[in-house]
């Protein structure tokens, strides 16, 4: 299988920056791999995704050097700030989302059918009417993420995607990645939401100064989350766990033979139990 | 440094299609930290401009202090409120980033600790840089320090860790903790439950336009049923908190961990 990425020794430079942003970056992606790229800000994660799309250095300007093939088809990226990405010719939502395979030329009825098709996928049927100068970050975000959507990407780049999103939506939206996955997309998201990512991610790329410096399972090789860091200074030895349903698995049978393992828990959100703290 | 207490009585607020606040009322009492949260175009940001004077209400009536908002210009606001938008990129105009963090109190007449901000939010290796050469999260930061230097009475913060790291997001924590230290008056719109955990006392949620609950944060963060039905989920700290049942409904994460001293751990994943 062809991959949708492949980088060999990938170096590149931002127009007029004395440091690169990717230093011998060396990657593969193939078809249905759901990869998050973690790292500090400025490690380099948000340069990756425009040069994973052919957006750097051809939209963006630098010099990249190292090989570079970009096997899909189609590439999509949606950035952390929606409203850069808004067309500004479009009085509704819906056309908004239409605007891309329309401007592909496709036939009115397929373009129809993909912008009501992502509209649903983003669960944004409400909005679809509404101007999309007057909605609210949060709402943007879900309407950029559908318009890059009904362009029917092979690869897809998610820069911070719920970085505006409530909870609720965030959870969403995340959950919606298996299954185009599962349709053979790839997906490619940088954020420093590593918990959220962590739970649909099938592998993790750690950056550190524009190089990869871990690159496998999202349990093997992510830093230690906000859980971890809280299981660390409550004694827990390392490997640190990355979620809560991991610490506390990791939480040993007391005397009485009870543990605390996360069949205690509930799945998130489930119902009322707030009598049970001891005081 | 001391706070300012905020008054919002039956405050309305339309955008052209859309009846963003729908008679808001509350008060929330200097030196408090009170977090504002609710699902997306609930009308908590379209709140705190209008502390701020960036919009006007259709009716009702706001104060800070002995201030009526009516009366008063933003740049006079900026006297008594810090205010960090949700986009940082729309308050960052300077050619380094010191200059950027100087501007609001040397506008102010005053002389700020500007150095001491750049070090506490670890931005001082940054000082000379351009603001839109700092990474899109730093930004954030560059914003929040330009506000922390102006040394309000009151922080108004819209999303103030969103996009930030761990490591950035507990700078934000414990800045915002010293000040509350000193009784400034701290109202953060936020999403991240972490974060409301760690720094309110209090929790105000928005729904369609209106004030839906207002509750001490402990107390908000271990009630499931609430936070479901509001689509949020508990953060972890209440989570290990509610699970474990640790006395006295930790929220902090040095509480859960000071409360968690007792417990065996399993050496290695299973």
């Amino acid at each position: 299988m062809t991959p949708r990425l492949a980088l060999a020794g990938v170096t590149f430079t931002h127009p007029g920056a004395d440091r690169a942003a990717l230093r011998g970056v060396s990657l593969e992606l193939t078809a249905g791999e759901i990869a998050m790229v973690a790292g500090a800000a400025g490690a380099g994660a948000s340069t990756l995704l425009l040069v994973a799309t052919g957006l750097a250095p051809r939209l963006v300007g630098g010099t990249l050097a190292g090989s570079r093939t970009i096997g899909a088809r189609r590439c999509g990226i949606v950035f952390a700030r929606p409203w850069t990405q808004l067309t500004g010719l479009c009085s509704t939502v819906e056309d908004e989302v239409a605007f891309g395979p329309a401007s592909l030329g496709r036939p009115l009825a397929e373009v129809r059918a993909a912008a009501s098709h992502a509209i649903r996928q983003l669960g944004i049927a409400h909005l679809a009417g509404r101007d999309p100068a007057h909605l609210s970050g949060g709402e943007l975000q879900r309407v950029v993420v559908a318009a890059i959507l009904a362009l029917g990407p092979e690869l897809l780049a998610l820069d911070d995607p719920a970085a505006e999103l409530d909870p609720a939506a965030a959870d969403a939206l995340y959950a919606l990645l298996p299954s185009l996955a599962a349709d053979g997309m790839t997906i490619l998201i940088a954020t420093p939401d590593v918990e959220r990512a962590a739970r649909v991610a099938t592998r993790a790329l750690v950056l550190e100064q524009g190089t990869v410096v871990a690159d496998g399972r999202p349990a093997d090789v992510l830093p230690v989350t906000e859980v971890g860091s809280l299981a660390r200074a409550a004694g827990c030895p390392p490997p640190y766990p990355l979620d809560v349903p991991a610490l506390l698995a990791r939480i040993a049978p007391d005397a009485g033979g009870r543990a605390h393992d996360s069949s205690d828990a509930p799945p998130a959100g489930s119902g009322p139990d707030t009598g049970a703290i001891a005081r | 440094m001391s706070g300012w207490d905020l008054r919002i009585e039956d405050v309305r607020y339309a955008y052209a299609e859309v009846e963003a606040l729908r008679g808001v009322s509350l008060a929330i009492r200097s030196g408090e930290s009170v977090a504002l949260v609710g699902k997306n175009g609930a009308g908590k940001t379209t709140l705190t401009r209008l502390l701020v004077a960036l919009i006007r209400p259709a009716a009702g009536h706001v104060a800070v202090g002995d201030w009526d908002v009516a009366l008063r210009r933003p740049d006079e606001m900026a006297r008594r409120i810090g205010y960090v938008f949700q986009h940082a990129d729309q308050q960052l105009f300077a050619r380094s980033v010191r200059e950027d963090v100087a501007f609001g109190t040397r506008r102010l007449g005053r002389h700020g600790p500007v150095d001491a901000v750049l070090e506490e939010l670890s931005l001082a290796s940054y000082a000379d840089v351009h603001p839109y050469d700092v990474p899109a999260p730093l930004r954030k930061l560059v914003a929040l320090a330009g506000v922390l230097a102006m040394e309000p009475g009151v922080f108004v913060l819209d999303e103030p860790t969103a996009g930030l790291d761990r490591s950035q997001r507990e700078l934000v924590v414990a800045a915002l903790r010293r000040r509350s230290a000193l009784g400034v008056t701290v109202l953060a719109v936020s999403h991240d439950l972490g974060f409301v955990a760690e720094t309110a006392e209090r929790v105000l949620v928005m729904e369609s336009g209106r004030l839906a609950a207002d509750r001490p944060a402990r107390e908000f963060l271990y009630d499931a049923g609430a936070l479901a039905a509001l689509s949020l989920r508990p953060p972890a700290t209440a989570e290990i908190g509610r699970v474990l049942k640790l006395p006295d409904a930790p929220i902090r994460s040095e509480e859960v961990a000071a409360a968690m001293r007792g417990v065996r751990w399993k050496q290695n994943p299973e």
